[in-house]
């Protein structure tokens, strides 16, 4: 029988061309295909290798070492500017929006001037064809995935690099040639020259060495934040150069009243007309390729798509854009320039559904497109994202990153006023998210009370799909946030409605900022502060207290890593304290260390073409680096593991000084020989789905299964659950003690994107009956897998017994069965699952909708599941190109039936 | 005379490390191997490598550019299109 919601809700969907019996029955067939432009380019996307190339690298070297002597900041730019208007232009046939970071379709460069030491010692091996070794512990433990577009080998001419990166054989002696120029005055090694003055410098390393950290700042210095297209938006690139220009006339050599930075702003414009120049020089490099391609082409259609454009690149290469598609497409060459200056992660598109929606409003009304058009757009505009790769390490692409590069466009939100900011637009991106199958750009609803409910009911069909898009983050707990901590910077209630996410789940602030268009001022929304990350990466909590019990050595390394404490830990309260101590000195000295990175970055590398586009660095004159964004205390501090650091502190409570059942040598006795069983390095299975016994799985299956049977975190019991909200109250304390490169404090994140795989690694055993190198529980209020008993619902009672707005995120992650969500009911079972976590306080949520069964079969025929993608934390990747270590523990998950 | 490869033409696309894709045709084209010599309509892309400022390449196809304003090392397979200097010449 219907009720009057249930009428209610089936006119909203009647107005927006949705009959009711399509949404009851919804399923993925269902779906319409996407156009037949993104299926053409994606045949060919499956066959790409991701491949480096040195055109860029040899372009910046060059042009950097020509200007020697010059201001710093003027000299970065030209170099920039060489780099970015010099690379071989690529367009592919039915591509309608264009620009890449490199000639290859997947490509990326390495970044000699970040990091040389690694190319200086694995080239010349390479060079040599031999084996490179791993360049730190940390590689040695991350896996990449070995299928997609992974080049996990050499073959033919082609040597692969850090397990992921095919490069021609020819380019290593151009690599060579370009490192040794670096050679100890990278980024990296001139900031370790100065971390080795620091008192506890030994400390670091040993922290480095044994993974308890990452990895360091310098591998990724930008990202973990939001872009901002608004300055080419308004002005174009010819109008900002006469700006700059402008700027120049009057600045310089006017210091004005600051003795410090006033004489950097002449130099500041400078470099932005370089910039500037050089990235209107680029746009005609694919103009004139489009021109070229436009007059061997024989095929009507296609001459016809290459003619369009040279039009839309010759037009954005000067002008401000003069439509959607020409908006659209600025915005991609603002976004790869920005991704090429530095080895980036997590550059996060921001709210541009928003930001474009003045275009398309005004290309509708006067029909100048449909939207069909601008849908296909938006598919053909997933590919080009997921298209984006970065070049570093192992560790960091396979350990932290899963191949992933974290562009994140947030939908919803609020308004400046305070209205809902939904636009007519975002419906059609995320029907392009549901249609246009890639893992990027992952979708992020920004979820308020205020938001329409057929644009929710949408996006909670899109996430039913099982891409692991979008996900839901509330709201209100992120401008909440956000006014804890840019207060004092500023911010206010209206400049806090402003944010959204950078990176996977790095709140990032923002800024309205009004764009002149179409007759009227629409205030966009764009990223206002820089990195939100870049202070301290990831700490492996259950590690620190595995170091706890074992005084300071590592077992699995057969090393002192943490000075010897040499006190008998007598009572629970003994064990919390040591490891604050522990966690204490580890802070310390990782975050002085990364600081002392960050800070040689911003003063050889600092960002050009970013400082040119966000907020209020412009408008003062002044680069990131220096603090001329809005905003400057984004810097924060990572963790992994923190659930199974609270069922251990559980199990060690319960077991070792409430019950009094073990003491706590024999505790660590059982650790140590990982309570009997083989090892997830010895079964390389890295979750509990395999459990090999040996010879000594009796001597210790008492205390193993005391532990496994000690109370969890995630089943509303208080006796794990008080763990947690302790934790929650003296950590992010005891981080914000840590001030970083900008003099400000830090604050606490809590995600594991995929630390939890190889930090999981290098821990043994711990007193929660995890076994030795299994990966950790993801995420940070996920329960560890198996161990959530009482229901979803019970989950997140424990998941919210604090407040979540201390912290810069917190992340759950919720794996459900297909059937779990079938049907309207099931939709609307899913978006009051999501609406009763977020009114409890919980600020995200993000779902697996996949069987484990169907994730076995991939696992053992990859080439089978190639499109199939799954969500690990915070982002979704192709299963294919995850690492093994993460693919058993999303197998693991515990899989909810209903919701 | 040395035989072109496709990777030389104008025509070609670049799409990997191993391969890239004809313009005229639509087909993948090799690198390397069977199959990844030009056609008889090659066109030679602009690259250090056939312009008339770069000399004197090593067995690296590392050599000299004269074509800017300051005269610095080059390499042979670098594309040329954007290049300000680059004068065909081989």
């Amino acid at each position: 029988m219907k009720t009057t919601n249930e009428e209610k809700m089936q006119e909203i969907l009647k107005q927006r061309g949705i009959a009711m019996h399509e949404v009851e029955n919804f399923d993925k067939k269902d779906v319409p295909p996407p156009h037949d432009s993104f299926t053409k380019i994606m045949d060919i996307y499956w066959d790409v290798k991701i491949s480096i190339d040195m055109e860029d690298p040899y372009w910046y070297n060059r042009v950097w070492w020509e200007n020697d002597g010059d201001v710093l900041i003027v000299r970065r730019a030209k170099a920039m500017a060489a780099a970015l208007s010099h690379g071989t232009p690529t367009i592919l046939p039915h591509e309608k929006l264009v620009m890449q970071k490199t000639k290859n379709f997947r490509g990326a460069f390495p970044y000699p001037w970040v990091t040389a030491s690694f190319f200086n010692k694995v080239a010349e091996n390479l060079m040599a064809q031999v084996d490179a070794p791993a360049e730190c512990e940390a590689d040695m433990v991350s896996q990449v995935g070995a299928g997609g577009g992974n080049v996990c080998q050499n073959y033919g001419n082609v040597i692969s690099i850090a397990k992921k990166f095919g490069c021609r054989k020819e380019d290593i002696p151009i690599l060579v040639k370009i490192s040794k120029n670096w050679d100890g005055i990278s980024v990296e090694e001139l900031s370790y020259k100065y971390a080795k003055m620091m008192p506890d410098y030994d400390l670091f390393q040993k922290v480095m060495d044994s993974v308890i950290c990452m990895l360091d700042s310098y591998t990724i210095p930008q990202g973990r934040e939001i872009i901002n297209y608004y300055l080419p938006l308004e002005y174009g690139f010819d109008g900002l150069i006469k700006i700059c220009d402008e700027k120049i006339a009057e600045t310089m050599g006017e210091a004005g009243t600051d003795g410090v930075y006033g004489m950097d702003h002449g130099f500041y414009y400078v470099a932005m007309k370089e910039i500037c120049k050089g990235m209107s020089k680029w746009c005609e490099n694919y103009a004139n390729r489009a021109a070229y391609l436009a007059t061997i082409e024989t095929d009507p259609k296609q001459k016809a798509e290459y003619l369009e454009i040279v039009k839309v690149m010759n037009n954005i290469a000067h002008k401000r854009p003069a439509n959607f598609r020409e908006a659209l497409q600025l915005t991609l060459c603002c976004h790869f320039g920005v991704v090429n200056e530095d080895p980036m992660s997590g550059m996060s598109i921001g709210r541009i559904g928003q930001v474009l929606q003045p275009y398309f409003e005004k290309d509708m009304r006067e029909g100048v497109t449909t939207e069909d058009e601008v849908l296909e757009l938006l598919e053909l505009y997933r590919i080009k994202i997921t298209a984006l790769e970065i070049f570093a390490s192992a560790g960091v692409t396979g350990g932290v990153l899963s191949g992933n590069t974290f562009n994140n466009l947030s939908i919803g939100g609020l308004n400046k006023d305070g209205s809902s900011a939904v636009t007519p637009l975002e419906y059609l991106i995320v029907e392009a998210g549901m249609r246009a199958k890639t893992p990027e750009p992952t979708l992020s609803v920004l979820y308020d009370e205020k938001l329409q409910e057929d644009f929710v009911m949408k996006c909670a069909l899109c996430t039913k799909l099982g891409f692991g898009y979008p996900a839901w983050m509330s709201n209100q707990c992120g401008m909440n946030f956000m006014l804890r901590n840019y207060s004092d910077e500023g911010m206010d209630l209206v400049e806090a409605r402003a944010w959204c996410l950078g990176g996977c789940l790095e709140s990032s602030p923002g800024s309205f900022q009004p764009l002149h268009y179409d007759g009227k001022v629409t205030w966009i929304p764009g990223g206002a502060g820089p990195t939100a990350s870049t202070g301290v990466h990831f700490i492996a909590l259950p590690k620190v207290l595995e170091l706890t019990l074992t005084n300071g050595y590592d077992h699995r390394m057969k090393r002192q890593i943490l000075p010897a404490h040499n006190k008998k830990l007598k009572t629970y309260e003994d064990v919390l304290e040591q490891f604050k101590t522990y966690m204490r000195a580890i802070g310390i000295a990782v975050n002085k260390a990364n600081n002392i990175q960050m800070d040689i970055w911003r003063k050889y590398n600092m960002p050009v073409v970013h400082s040119l586009l966000k907020a209020n660095c412009f408008e003062v004159g002044l680069d990131i680096g220096k603090g001329g964004s809005l905003y400057t205390a984004t810097i924060n501090y990572e963790t992994t593991g923190q659930v199974n650091l609270v069922n251990s502190l559980a199990s060690l409570k319960k077991n070792v000084f409430d019950d009094k059942k073990y003491s706590l040598e024999e505790m660590t006795d059982a650790m140590i020989h990982n309570f009997g069983y083989k090892t997830a390095w010895e079964t390389q299975v890295f979750s509990l789905d395999t459990k090999v016994a040996t010879a000594e799985t009796d001597k210790y299956a008492k205390i193993y299964a005391d532990c496994v049977n000690a109370p969890k975190y995630g089943n509303d019991d208080d006796y794990a659950d008080s763990i947690y909200v302790d934790f929650q109250d003296y950590f992010p304390k005891m981080v914000h003690e840590l001030t970083s490169f900008y003099g400000k404090p830090l604050y606490l994140c809590q995600i594991s994107v995929s630390t939890h795989g190889p930090q999981g690694m290098i821990t043994i055993a711990s007193p929660d009956g995890r076994l030795a190198g299994l990966t950790f529980a993801d995420a940070t209020v996920s329960a560890a897998a198996g161990t959530d008993k009482e229901g979803v619902y019970a989950l997140m009672n424990s998941a919210t017994k604090w407040d979540h707005s201390i912290n810069q995120n917190s992340q759950l992650n919720l794996k459900l069965s297909p059937n779990a969500v079938k049907g309207y009911q099931g939709t609307k079972n899913l978006l009051e699952l999501i609406r009763s976590y977020m009114r409890r306080g919980g600020f995200h949520v993000q779902f697996n909708v996949v069987d484990s069964d169907t994730l076995r079969k991939a696992q053992k025929e990859p080439t089978q599941y190639r499109d199939l993608m799954v969500r690990v934390a915070g982002f979704t990747q192709y299963w294919c190109e995850i690492g093994k270590s993460i693919q058993d523990e999303v197998i693991y998950r515990t899989e909810y039936e209903n919701c | 005379m040395e035989q072109r490869k496709h990777v030389e033409c104008k025509n070609y696309i670049h799409i990997d490390v191993d391969k890239g894709m004809c313009a005229l045709t639509k087909q993948f084209v090799p690198m390397d191997g069977e199959g990844s010599l030009a056609c008889p309509k090659f066109v030679p892309m602009p690259s250090c490598g056939n312009c008339k400022n770069f000399k004197n390449p090593d067995n690296y196809g590392i050599g000299t550019c004269h074509g800017l304003a300051k005269v610095d090392w080059a390499y042979s397979t670098c594309g040329a299109q954007g290049c300000e200097g680059y004068h065909e010449g081989k």
